[in-house]
């Protein structure tokens, strides 16, 4: 009976003490689960992500903790009440941090994507602004190549339309133009009306080539006393540079000088050939160069 | 008015209050259900991959309060489901966290090569891509 009694105490014991390590395993220290949860919401109420991503999930976390904290004060230590809302508390405040992270990732996803179709766009303009840089830069190239090409085209076009009644002719002396006598009266220097258009032509010829001088010669057929012929082509070189300088000319530019019989462009045998020779020659320089006298045998 | 009738029904009275005492402490299913769902979507978040002890705390949880239920231990069903419920949002908004963080890790990997992309693009008069290789 003894050694039976014995061994029941012992089987007692042993039983009271696999209890007592249940007891341990199923209610573990409830201070310690505590302040594990309180050090859970105090992390998540310091993460700035936590009180602006997942405010309601912090505050479920803090009411779990109330309800821990409570359950610790009412109930003894070993009640498991505070420990499980201790745990619950734990993890709904990981769950927080980890919504608000996830939240935050997101957030900067978003970000992210706005500014590659920001930097896309910018990459897309600058290269369209090239392109349209190239395109208005290569139009502008043919335009002013146009331009030129016009604006020689259309000079050339006036001087010829300026010129083209005057009978107009290059020389190493200039630009000849040659006015026949028919703007004369026979023995006269007076200028006729018709003279009239063709020294417009000429003024304004001038007056847009403002570095070109002009050189009035007047010459006379054969017929007649030599110095009357001289007197006479001197005369009419004088009226033809003064109707120049009325037409607004500076007297500077203009030259007028009497030939006579002098370099007579045909042969003074019949009417017309002496037709040819009775005219004036208006010298226009090439330049602002003086414009080179006559010389015999020169035309 | 104490026959033995009347002693045999009391107590058979007693024991069907007793039987539907035992029926009103309700097994936490609803918990449980709660607890099964959110398991549910743990592993739909790839918490398997990304947040495995949470999710498999949630499981071993999950288990025991099933098998608390069983033995009609309501109370430590309820907590226990209440519990895995917890591990499981846990295992699932920490994969999810993960994911993000790694899409945002490779969206900014990208920004950066798009980032020095432009800058090169814009920086020589070269509008030809870098060579790849």
């Amino acid at each position: 009976m003894k050694r039976k009694s014995m061994k029941s105490l012992i089987a007692v014991a042993l039983v009271c003490a696999v209890l007592g390590l249940a007891a341990c395993e199923t209610a573990p220290d409830s201070s310690a689960v505590l302040d594990q949860a309180r050090s859970a919401v105090a992390q998540a109420e310091s993460d700035p992500n936590v009180t602006r991503y997942a405010p309601t999930e912090l505050d479920r976390a803090r009411k779990l903790l109330i309800n821990a904290e409570g359950a610790a004060k009412e109930k003894s230590a070993k009640d498991p009440t505070a420990a499980h809302y201790a745990y619950l508390t734990t993890q709904v405040a990981r769950i927080a941090q980890q919504r608000a992270q996830e939240q935050a990732a997101t957030a900067r996803m978003k970000d992210g994507e706005t500014e590659r179709q920001k930097i896309l766009l910018t990459t897309r303009e600058n290269e369209t602004d090239r392109a349209l840089a190239q395109a208005q830069s290569a139009r502008a190239d043919a335009q002013s190549a146009r331009g030129d090409a016009l604006q020689s085209q259309a000079e050339s076009e006036r001087m010829a339309a300026q010129l083209e009644n005057l009978q107009a002719s290059q020389t190493p002396r200039g630009i000849v133009l040659t006015l026949d006598d028919v703007l004369f009266d026979t023995g006269n220097a007076q200028l006729k009306p018709g003279a009239r258009r063709s020294l417009d032509q000429i003024a304004a010829f001038l007056d847009e080539n403002p570095e070109r001088r002009v050189q009035v010669e007047g010459f006379t057929d054969s017929q007649g006393a030599n110095d009357y012929n001289l007197d006479l082509s001197q005369s009419r070189a004088d009226a033809v540079a003064v109707a120049i300088i009325q037409r607004g000319i500076n007297a500077e530019r203009v030259r007028a000088l009497g030939y006579g019989e002098e370099f007579p462009v045909a042969g003074n045998a019949d009417a017309g050939s002496r037709q040819l020779n009775r005219r004036v020659e208006i010298i226009v320089s090439n330049s602002d160069a003086a414009i080179p006298g006559r010389s015999a045998g020169a035309p | 008015m104490f026959t033995i009738n009347g002693i045999r029904n009391g107590f058979f009275c007693a024991i069907a209050f007793g039987i539907v005492a035992c029926a009103s402490t309700p097994m936490p299913v609803e918990k449980l259900a709660v607890a099964k769902s959110s398991i549910t979507r743990a592993e739909q978040a790839q918490a398997a991959q990304f947040a495995q002890v949470e999710l498999n705390s949630a499981r071993n949880k999950y288990v025991a309060a099933q098998a608390a239920a069983d033995k009609s231990d309501a109370l430590v069903a309820a907590r226990l489901a209440d519990q895995a419920d917890v591990d499981a949002q846990l295992a699932e908004s920490t994969a999810r966290a993960k994911q993000q963080e790694q899409l945002v890790t490779e969206m900014e990997a990208s920004l950066r090569d798009l980032r020095s992309e432009t800058l090169r693009r814009n920086g020589t008069a070269s509008p030809q891509p870098a060579p790849q290789q």
